[in-house]
């Protein structure tokens, strides 16, 4: 199509619905063209790298580029490793259920029972303030919450509810689950609460006129409507939940050892290739998790 | 729907939600007051001082408690975020404009730009550090991991241009390319002031998430520390309120950085709005 050709067409057609085909795709490609290059250079090769160095031969200080089967055989013969194996896939579990349980009332209400848009976006700025602040301080906020002379235990105490601090709430495997739950727990509230707002009001007034409570519409109607908030929200949590290192190692007191953390101290000591084992793991828990939580619904569909 | 009792229950739910996304904060608030040296990071406050924050800047008198090694660090965050900032920006409007046109393995290549924000960070940046030592190069915050940070915050800026180039009205662009101007000058004149909203926010993102990124840098940045480097620093030893004076800081510059975006955000909508005004009455 030549250049006249194509701006004949642009007249005609609405700009609205034009194909943006004004001048030819050349000129695409020369503005992609970075981007591709530094995404390849700086994402691709680097993940290809840890692929590759996972079955290379370590030495005490060094790696070499001989391929061996070494490093992904001391990781499963060992059972450190193993336990944080199975440790990540719990922590996991147990944040994807708590951020669910604890956000999707949150999202029920500013989705669905707020229907006044200035307070609706008002409270999801509030749930996403907090992002602005350091995740690092986000982190470390949690241990004057939870220690034996924390917040927690104070306020509980002056209640009268408890007599003796509770110590499990830090430096446990609980502390670790209610610092990420805190976290992450926006991302499953805007996905969710996106979704439940574009349910039509008179669907769910229909079901009140034949005749359903509350947790029967709950059921059949708002659940399934935001099954695709609830599958990206999980998606974004898992995503990051299972490359967590920090929150472990800030309230977990070195006792929760994520596949994250085995990463740190094997880079720490130069322990390359066992790094990369741990990596390759990861990434392919990474893709089984999203690839079938993308097999729940259908996302190009729904959004 | 039980919509009588049940909306109240959720609202007092979503009151306790909020006092759990900013209760933490609110105790560390409170504790970067605690009395120095001596007070610990936790109740009670033995006595409300601004010493932790003196101590911070250096202006309290020596300790057992080592000072944050916060300025250095400052500067470098400070100017890695810009850095990747004006490097992720200007790429985000390069694709989200490649993007405005059909052109083969436009899917694939959506696909392995996002893929930047989806891989955890402690990934690339071991991917990054191992490209690094096998071939020879030293790994710096201003190298390695800038690099690693655009590949984070660049999917961000792409994003949001995407965005508002989906909700942008060509025809203002036709309408200059057949009076005869450039494409560039075009560009310049026509696209750009009228993206600037965008163009802002992706800024914002990629400037934020930079400053604060931090799984990333911690294989990628070598030897001198970055910002949240210098926190994580103080995560194996034992914590003092100057963790948390620093923390109300941060969240303090977070904000007005916010404020700053917001301003300029209302002027440029202002200002597209008076030249909308001018061009109606024209």
């Amino acid at each position: 199509m030549s250049v006249a050709d194509a701006q004949a067409t642009v007249t005609i057609v609405p700009a609205s619905t034009a194909p943006l085909v004004s001048r030819d795709s050349a000129s695409s490609y020369w503005l992609i063209a970075p981007a591709v290059i530094f995404m390849s250079l700086f994402l691709v090769i680097p993940i290809l790298m840890i692929v590759y160095v996972s079955f290379w031969t370590q030495t005490t200080f060094k790696i070499e580029a001989k391929l061996t089967l070494d490093s992904w055989q001391t990781f499963f013969a060992s059972d450190t490793y193993i336990t944080s194996l199975f440790t990540t896939v719990r922590i996991w579990l147990i944040v994807l259920v708590t951020t669910f349980v604890v956000g999707y009332p949150t999202a029920l209400f500013v989705g669905l029972f707020v229907r006044n848009k200035t307070l609706q976006t008002a409270l999801l700025v509030m749930c996403v303030i907090p992002f602005w602040t350091s995740f690092l301080i986000r982190v470390l906020a949690w241990r004057p919450m939870l220690g034996k002379e924390g917040a927690i235990n104070i306020i509980l105490q002056g209640l009268g509810i408890i007599q003796q601090p509770i110590e499990a709430l830090l430096f446990t495997e609980l502390s670790v689950i209610i610092g990420m739950t805190q976290i992450y727990v926006v991302f499953m509230v805007g996905p969710i609460a996106f979704m439940l707002g574009r349910i039509d009001p008179s669907l769910i007034e229909a079901a009140r006129d034949l005749g359903a409570d509350f947790w029967r519409i709950l059921r059949k109607i708002i659940f399934p409507l935001s099954l695709p908030g609830v599958v990206v929200g999980a998606i974004f949590v898992s995503v990051m939940v299972l490359g967590e290192f920090a929150t472990s190692a800030a309230l977990s007191g070195r006792k929760v050892n994520l596949l994250g953390n085995i990463i740190v101290t094997q880079v720490g000591s130069l322990k390359w290739a066992l790094a990369s084992v741990v990596g390759v793991i990861l990434t392919v828990i990474m893709g089984l998790v999203v690839a079938g939580l993308l097999r729940i619904v259908d996302l190009k569909k729904e959004l | 729907m039980e919509s009588k009792v049940l909306k109240p229950i959720l609202a007092v739910y979503v009151g306790l939600f909020l006092l759990f996304l900013y209760g933490p904060f609110l105790v560390l608030g409170i504790l970067s007051f605690q009395q120095g040296p001596e007070g610990g990071p936790q109740f009670p406050i033995t006595e409300w001082s601004t010493f932790w924050y003196k101590h911070l800047f250096g202006l309290a008198p020596p300790s057992r408690v080592s000072p944050l090694p916060i300025g250095e660090a400052l500067f470098r965050s400070m100017t890695l975020a810009g850095m990747t900032m004006i490097t992720s920006t200007v790429l985000g409007v390069m694709s989200a404009q490649a993007f405005r046109k059909n052109f083969r393995g436009k899917s694939v290549i959506f696909y392995l730009i996002v893929l930047g924000m989806i891989v955890p960070g402690v990934l690339v940046g071991l991917g990054t550090a191992l490209v690094a030592t096998t071939t020879g190069i030293d790994r710096h915050w201003w190298s390695t991991a800038f690099a690693t940070h655009v590949v984070y915050t660049f999917p961000f800026a792409f994003l949001v241009m995407l965005a508002i180039f989906n909700r942008f009205d060509s025809s203002v662009e036709e309408a200059s390319w057949s009076l005869g101007v450039s494409p560039l000058k075009t560009f310049r004149k026509v696209t750009f002031p009228l993206i600037f909203p965008g163009v802002l926010s992706a800024m914002l993102f990629a400037f934020t998430l930079s400053y604060d990124e931090f799984s990333r840098t911690l294989f990628s940045s070598g030897r001198d520390q970055t910002l949240p480097l210098a926190i994580y620093g103080t995560f194996t030893v034992e914590i003092h309120p100057n963790v948390f004076a620093f923390g109300v800081l941060t969240t303090i510059f977070s904000f007005s950085l916010l404020a700053v975006y917001a301003i300029l955000m209302t002027l440029s909508v202002r200002r597209a709005k008076r030249v909308a005004i001018q061009e109606a009455i024209a």
